[in-house]
């Protein structure tokens, strides 16, 4: 009995978690600056070959991942530097930009590192609950979803630069008027959300084949996840994580992963037609 | 001397320099190769198997003194841009020979096109079966080959209860078809099957599922990188059962690029792999290696592509002709062999598809291969089992255990 | 109503376009004459997408909301030819059926989808996210379609292996044997295709229609504030554009008598957005010439340089947006224009300065 109660939370556990570690980064891009980030995939991408590179070089995992994280954010804020930055106020042609990006980097490194790299076997054991054997990992992943949710919220609320960023934005031109470097917060909110894709992508490499166009497995969700949860990603990202990691974890069960992948664009549909603004958008209503 | 006496030479000169003029010139070979893509490395071996062929026949002579012109083009996995190239090799290029397509979407675009004309087309891909064309002759490895040599087995060694992870498409679908016929005769159940859609990567669940279901060993027929992550994950959370499949290890080569022991316990039916321990086996992968020092694997379709235009030659030389109508005379003789790294590998008139020598492999946790079961040749005999003769009729069409040809 | 060919929604209203325009359909008139039979097939192939790119001009450019539902009509079209083709029988009168009741269905289907999201009042990203999403959906759909349950009456959906066995486009002809439209028949049945919608889009821009709908993409409130029902013009908008994209899929059905999922999904569903940003989104003539060139030019690179053919896209768009957002084309035109316009104001200030001084 206790083992099925667990197996269920741990599969709610696992899929909340990758639509968060997924979704955040696109999150607080779409959320702040209003850009549809095409290539998203491709910075969790670089955090994951950038992590199995040096773990293949002799670095230990954990520093790898972290390393990796870190070059995704870098390659984010040289992204926004010379691309993103002149689009901010046309998000169809941000749209257009990054997806153009991303046919680039995945086909640059396509022929660059041949279309497959040897992967690295996941850390940690296993446990078991009755009759389940369960990968720890899949609990550390759950963990680092909710450390990413953590952190969000703190940087947001609790620095300098979060009251920055929240007041852009909420009023990009009012903010500049009251001496917030503007410029500045995109710059580093285009740069944390490539982190936090690349965070993604270091966290998920050993538990996947790496693949130049691995990003596009996490697309569809992070997507999902960020227009169902709505432009504020610090009370939209996680309800809409919950709702959906529900949803989907039901649907697979009843129904198997087509049913799974079916469900959740239908429910992006149906968000959208409901609840334009998205979760966030409902709750700020009901909270006013 | 009349005028006529001295042209009647003149004329057989002139005759015999035009002879001699397309002794030399070449035999065009339309290669469709996906090199750039997701199935680029599938796609690479493939046509460096034809470019190792094309040489090695080529330096022996060439075929009926022609050598083989090797026209290569990357159709990059997309099915209206194998539909334009076969076009094009076909009416702009004039190929003798078409060979190509990897999955078996680009074979079913490939073939409305080549069927209406005169060329032959090989398709070097180990496949669901089923196809009874008499355009194409198939070289690689199909169901009563690989499912009526691996299932047996799995269920003698491990037991009755298997749980299929299939893709969810046409070949994962028709694979299944073929587990659950087979099993029903050995008296196995199917205690769960389950279907991924293509690029889904996260697989808790159905690690769960399995666990629920306590099968004996696992039937896994998923398909692409992202559905590759099971193995990674299932290793992860120590699932450690049996695994039995007809497309891991010889295609794409996960033991080589997954880290140990991912592939532990896995089971596999093929025709060749490149830890085949023959001295023909040797002495190609030696050859191989010298052409294509980097080649991470040799695998099997890129094998099948090298023993395809051998089989070409033996037909063409056979034949004395390039023409598909006197190519299939001597298929239909049943003497269209060639003794290729695996072994003697014939046509079948019937089905125009090859038999094959297969062996049953395992992989431990260290990821070493080992050859459990050497089957002998095994003869494509199931399409000519359900009324496919395409000596006597072309029906150019799919077959499968679920849409059998209407009995008329 | 001619009159509407030339108005000021579309480019080229001078003898200076049109000279060259007549020329351009002389040229592709008689250039079976001069080419081999695979280059006029090729040539009928290229051009039975640009169906697709005018929708989405006429949906994106023109309508002002972005549509990533084109590859979902296309297949509708296609699929639901292949369907009856094959279950009418495929001869002559069945195939022109099949081809106008399946573009029927690709636009019964847009003004249901259409009602659903213009009526909720779903518009800018989100209209191409829920776009997306349904061409995904159906993607995924036909995907699985592999088993033999899925049929309707004799046609096999046949999942990712795709349909086919259907008859191509033919049509009763004199001396018995119906015209198959392939080879240089289809050519010319594409080219007068393209003309006749051309030409057809032309008029309905340049009609109270078209500035309407312009006038909606500019600015919905004011649209509305002025009497106009926005959504009907929206709607009427999307469907005749997802209508062009059916034809499209039709066309492409009847070509290779195949079609799969493959075309629905991405990166297909990418390719038509690509294109038309390309070319240049808020004109008619960039976008099909502009979307010609783009394809002409991605199937040369795919033959001699393969793995670079889709980075090369990628640069292209790259470039696009940051250097020529209003498309490539479109840049090239106003380029054009203002090498030769300097004269043209030099004469003008020349003619009025010596009015001026008699």
């Amino acid at each position: 009995m206790f083992a099925e109660i667990f197996s269920f939370a741990y599969q709610f556990a696992d899929v909340f978690a990758f639509l968060i570690l997924a979704a955040a980064g696109l999150a607080i891009v779409f959320g702040m600056m209003g850009v549809i980030n095409m290539a998203h995939g491709e910075f969790i991408m670089c955090g994951a070959y950038v992590t199995v590179g040096l773990v293949h070089a002799g670095l230990p995992l954990v520093l790898a991942q972290a390393l990796g994280t870190l070059a995704a954010g870098v390659v984010g804020v040289a992204v926004e530097w010379t691309i993103v930055r002149k689009l901010y106020k046309r998000p169809l042609d941000s749209l257009l930009a990054t997806w153009g990006l991303s046919l680039i980097v995945t086909q640059g490194m396509l022929l660059i590192f041949g279309s497959s790299l040897a992967g690295i076997g996941t850390p940690q054991g296993s446990f078991s609950i009755g009759a389940y054997t369960f990968s720890t990992y899949r609990l550390v992943l759950f963990g680092c979803a909710l450390a990413v949710l953590a952190v969000i919220y703190l940087v947001f609320m609790r620095t300098r630069f979060g009251i920055h960023a929240r007041a852009t934005m909420q009023n990009a031109s009012i903010a500049q008027a009251t001496g917030v470097r503007v410029g500045r917060v995109y710059a580093l909110s285009f740069g944390l959300g490539a982190a936090l894709a690349g965070f993604c992508g270091a966290m998920y490499a050993p538990t996947m084949t790496l693949m130049p166009t691995m990003g596009a497995a996490f697309l569809i969700e992070s997507f999902v996840t960020v227009v169902v949860g709505g432009a504020n990603v610090l009370l939209g990202t996680a309800p809409a994580g919950v709702v959906l990691a529900v949803v989907r974890t039901a649907l697979n069960g009843w129904g198997g992963q087509i049913i799974g992948q079916i469900g959740m664009l239908l429910a992006v549909i149906v968000v959208i037609r409901l609840l334009p603004e998205g979760l966030s958008g409902w709750l700020a209503r009901r909270t006013r | 001397m009349t005028l006529r006496h001295t042209l009647a030479p003149l004329a057989l000169v002139l005759a015999g320099l035009t002879v001699a003029a397309s002794a030399a010139e070449p035999l065009k070979v339309g290669l469709m190769e996906d090199i750039s893509g997701d199935l680029a490395v599938i796609g690479l071996p493939k046509l460096h198997g034809s470019q190792l062929a094309v040489e090695e026949i080529n330096k022996a002579g060439g075929v009926m003194g022609r050598p083989l012109e090797l026209i290569h083009l990357d159709p990059q996995g997309d099915n209206a841009r194998y539909q334009e190239f076969t076009r094009r090799l076909l009416s702009r290029d004039k190929v003798d020979v078409l060979i190509g397509g990897i999955t078996s979407a680009s074979r079913e675009a490939v073939r409305p096109i080549v069927d209406r004309t005169q060329t032959p087309y090989f398709y070097t891909n180990q496949y669901e079966g089923g196809v009874c064309d008499a355009n194409m002759i198939s070289m690689g490895a199909i169901p009563e080959q690989q499912f009526s040599t691996l299932i047996p087995y799995m269920v003698e060694k491990f037991g009755k209860k298997v749980y299929v992870v299939a893709a969810d498409y046409n070949f994962g679908q028709i694979s299944s078809e073929w587990n659950r016929t087979i099993l029903k005769e050995l008296g196995g159940t199917v205690v769960g099957e389950e279907f991924i859609p293509l690029g889904v990567s996260q697989f808790a669940q159905t690690i769960q599922n399995i666990q629920r279901a306590k099968p004996d060993w696992i039937l896994t027929i998923n398909v692409g990188a992202a559905q590759d992550s099971f193995f990674e994950q299932a290793a992860a959370a120590k699932l450690n059962l049996p695994m039995g499949s007809s497309i891991k290890v010889m295609l794409g080569f996960e033991h080589k690029r997954f880290a140990p022991p991912a592939l532990n316990r896995m089971h596999a039916a093929a025709n060749w792999f490149e830890e085949i321990d023959t001295p023909e086996a040797a002495d190609f992968k030696k050859r191989w290696h010298a052409k294509f020092p980097n080649e991470p694997y040799i695998n099997d379709m890129g094998y099948n592509a090298y023993a395809a235009l051998y089989m070409y030659k033996d037909l063409v030389e056979k034949a004395k002709s390039t023409k598909l109508a006197d190519l299939r005379k001597v298929i239909a003789t049943g003497q269209a062999c060639i003794d290729a790294p695996e072994g003697k590998v014939c046509i079948d008139p019937k089905s125009q598809h090859t038999s094959h020598r297969m062996r049953l492999i395992s992989v431990d946790d260290k990821h070493a291969v080992k050859v459990v079961k050497d089957y002998g040749t095994i003869q494509p005999y199931w399409l000519g089992q359900i009324g496919c003769d395409l000596t006597k009729k072309n029906d150019r069409k799919q077959y499968t255990p679920s849409d059998l040809p209407k009995k008329s | 109503m001619l009159k509407l060919i030339n108005g000021s929604q579309t480019l080229g209203a001078t003898r200076a376009f049109w000279l060259p325009f007549v020329a351009v359909v002389a040229a592709m008139l008689v250039y079976p004459v001069f080419a081999d039979a695979y280059s006029v097939g090729n040539m009928a192939y290229l051009l039975l997408w640009v169906f697709m790119a005018m929708g989405l001009c006429l949906v994106w450019g023109y309508g002002g909301i972005l549509s990533f539902g084109q590859t979902l009509f296309f297949g509708i079209g296609g699929y639901g030819y292949g369907v009856l083709a094959i279950n009418l029988g495929g001869e002559s009168a069945t195939t022109v059926l099949a081809l106008a009741l399946a573009i029927l269905a690709s636009g019964a289907v847009a003004a249901v989808l259409g009602y659903f999201m213009i009526w909720g009042r779903i518009g800018g990203v989100f209209f191409g996210i829920v776009t997306l999403s349904s061409t995904l959906v159906l993607a995924f759909f036909l995907g699985q379609t592999a088993g033999p349950e899925w049929r309707v009456g004799e046609a096999r959906l046949n999942g990712f292996n795709g349909m086919k066995d259907m008859a191509p486009l033919n049509v009763p002809w004199f001396g018995g044997e119906p015209l198959y439209f392939e080879g240089v028949p289809l050519y010319y049945l594409v080219v007068g295709l393209l003309l006749v919608v051309y030409l057809g889009l032309r008029i309905l821009l340049n009609s109270r229609f078209g500035h309407v709908v312009v006038a909606v993409r500019e600015d919905p409130q004011r649209a509305e504030l002025l009497g106009y029902d926005v959504r009907k013009y929206q709607l009427a908008t999307f469907v005749i554009g997802s209508m062009l994209a059916g034809l499209s899929g039709v066309l492409y059905t009847s070509w290779g008598q195949f079609i799969t999922p493959a075309s629905v999904g991405l990166p297909a569903a990418s390719m038509p957005i690509v294109w038309v940003a390309f070319s240049g989104r808020s004109d008619l003539t960039a976008t099909t010439v502009g979307s010609f060139l783009v394809l002409w030019t991605f199937q040369a690179l795919t033959v001699h340089s393969q793995q670079a053919a889709l980075l090369l896209m990628g640069a292209m768009l790259l470039a696009t947006v940051m250097l020529a957002p209003q498309g490539f084309v479109i840049g090239m035109v106003q380029l054009v224009r203002g090498v030769f316009a300097p004269r043209r104001r030099r004469e003008a200030a020349t003619a009025m300065a010596e009015e001026g001084g008699s």
